[in-house]
């Protein structure tokens, strides 16, 4: 057969895809429809007769095209809408953190253990949280929660001041485990330092209140949306140190592919905490500003934590492994 | 050895057995896409300003205002390129006027967790600023993938193939058999010629032509003549009173 021939050959075929792929991407598909798997893997073999044979680079380029458009229809599925979300987020999410329980623990102690030593020696010796607060933060830390403050002084009354505060949540802190799971790919180091930073500050804040200010105010405050909020946070850096690590000690695998596998593995536990810090955002946004007695507040924040605990340790044990 | 390649096709395998070729976008190309996905998102950010504060204000109020619109920030800082690129075309507004498109590396449709992946990371890729590390990395790697690429297993494509000029001109030239058997990739060359040929002058012709003189065995016009006419003989080696192909093996025939 000579190239002319087989390109008349061929002709009706690609010209049979073409219409039928054209059909599918305006979402019209008419009945014959069901032929484009099979057309497309005629076509498929029309390419690699024509690579083999030499064709000219007009054909072959056509019909490469055309493989390409057909193989993104074929190969085209939904992401799963609400329910596989639910899955991810109730399943595949706790079963990952627990799958990466070494590094979970590890972040957990590089979190709490410089926050705690922080808080613990800032009384003591409290010129190493003044020079990280500095004036302004020591002035706002004063003014929110002074010796002079009460638990009921930040009470939000109206809908519009807590969602405006819930946006803000969202914005900052969903953004801040975003940020912090990037900078894990850089050998972990972006996520370390995002955490160890927010530690140490965060310890900072809390034994500055206890040396100057009112702590039932601050710990009435945080208590309930603390528990998501911070694990939202230690959980963004174990995926971005999932990545990191899969950089740093690839195993057996090519470098390339550990980071393509770990990208995988790091993503439900990502998605995860972006969910639990818009959980903090709604708690801190509506709940947290309610003007309710400590011993309430107490136990609602107590029961946080159990909360999350429990996600943690139960949910998702029934269903079989999703990696 | 690598072989050196003059162009930037990459040849993937799909799960059907088909060998495919993708044509990666470098960094210029992007770059492109991207201010201009760029420039679309301060209008966005303007006419949605604009709107709530002349609108929305005066309908709900100063604070939930405030708060729908960190929302649109938070949204449009980090899922507008993820909406775009996992949507049925592959491709943000910028990219869909460069004429590219985001494709998973393996040739299919890119995934909504690896459109996550690969634009989360984006924040890495900017810096230290204007995407230095991301230009970078796609200098090194021979798929052009910033670190977002790399994490989730994407490349960046033209949508089209490259433009093929055909221009047609007359070749006057006898249909002959090569004298000898020539290799697949000996073959390849003298069709390519063949096919771009007309598009040279006649000094670049006969420049090229004159490397095949042990083939044709006659220097300028008249091997450039005999080279064509082994090209026609290799596009329609049946035809007519054309002679019987050289067998594999067969002994050279004489000039």
């Amino acid at each position: 057969m000579t190239p002319a021939q087989f390109e008349k050959n061929i002709e009706p075929r690609w010209q049979k895809l073409e219409q039928l792929l054209t059909d599918v991407e305006h979402a019209k598909p008419r009945e014959n429809i069901i032929e484009l798997p099979a057309t497309f893997r005629q076509v498929c073999h029309d390419l690699s007769v024509a690579q083999h044979r030499m064709s000219p680079q007009r054909v072959t380029q056509r019909l490469n095209a055309l493989a390409i458009r057909a193989y993104r229809v074929l190969e085209r599925r939904s992401a799963g809408g609400w329910e596989s979300l639910i899955r991810l987020l109730a399943v595949e999410f706790p079963q990952a953190v627990r799958a990466e329980w070494r590094l979970f623990w590890f972040c957990t102690a590089l979190f709490y253990g410089p926050a705690v030593l922080m808080a613990v020696i800032t009384p003591f010796y409290p010129e190493w949280a003044m020079s990280l607060l500095g004036p302004d933060g020591m002035m706002t830390i004063e003014s929110m929660y002074g010796e002079k403050s009460t638990p009921s002084d930040y009470v939000r009354d109206n809908f519009g001041s807590g969602f405006a505060a819930f946006c803000y949540y969202i914005w900052n802190n969903v953004s801040i485990d975003f940020k912090t799971f990037a900078g894990g790919i850089v050998g972990g180091i972006g996520s370390l330092f995002v955490l160890l930073f927010n530690s140490i500050y965060l310890g900072a804040v809390f034994g500055y209140v206890h040396y100057s200010g009112n702590p039932l105010t601050l710990y009435t405050w945080v208590i309930a949306h603390g528990a998501p909020e911070l694990t939202g946070i230690v959980i963004s850096a174990m995926a971005g140190l999932r990545v990191g690590l899969s950089v740093l000690k690839p195993g057996r695998l090519e470098r390339r592919a550990a980071l393509v596998l770990a990208g995988r593995q790091a993503l439900p536990l990502l998605i995860g905490a972006a969910a639990l810090t818009s959980i903090a955002a709604v708690l801190e946004g509506f709940w947290s500003p309610l003007d309710l007695p400590p011993a309430m507040k107490f136990t609602a924040g107590g029961v946080c934590w159990l909360l999350v605990a429990a996600f943690f340790i139960f949910s998702g044990r029934r269903q079989a492994n999703a990696s | 050895m690598a072989e050196a390649r003059a162009d930037t096709l990459q040849s993937v395998e799909l799960a059907d057995g088909v060998e495919i070729q993708l044509r990666v976008a470098g960094p210029a190309a992007r770059s492109m896409a991207f201010t201009i996905d760029l420039l679309l998102r301060v209008a966005i950010y303007i006419v949605v300003w604009i709107a709530a504060l002349f609108l929305l204000v005066k309908a709900i109020g100063m604070e939930l205002t405030t708060g729908l619109m960190l929302l649109f920030m938070f949204f449009m800082e980090w899922f507008y390129n993820v909406i775009f690129e996992a949507g049925p075309r592959g491709a943000t507004p910028g990219q869909r006027t460069m004429k590219l498109r985001v494709m998973s590396a393996t040739g299919g449709p890119v995934t909504l967790a690896q459109a996550v992946l690969r634009n989360f990371l984006r924040v890495v890729d900017f810096m230290p600023g204007l995407y230095l590390t991301g230009i970078l990395c796609m200098l090194f790697t021979k798929r052009f993938q910033r670190l977002g690429d790399l994490v989730a297993n994407t490349v960046v494509t033209y949508v089209d193939p490259p433009p093929v000029r055909t221009a047609h001109s007359e070749l006057r030239a006898e249909r002959r058999a090569p004298p000898q058997v020539l290799t697949r990739e000996e073959q390849a060359a003298l069709l390519q010629f063949m096919e771009r040929a007309p598009q040279w002058a006649d000094e670049r012709r006969l420049e090229l032509s004159s490397l095949t003189e042990p083939l044709t065995g006659a220097p300028g016009a008249e091997g450039l003549r005999r080279l064509c006419g082994m090209g026609l003989w290799l596009q329609e080696p049946e035809e007519k009173n054309g002679k019987p192909p050289p067998l594999k093996g067969a002994p050279p025939l004489p000039a």
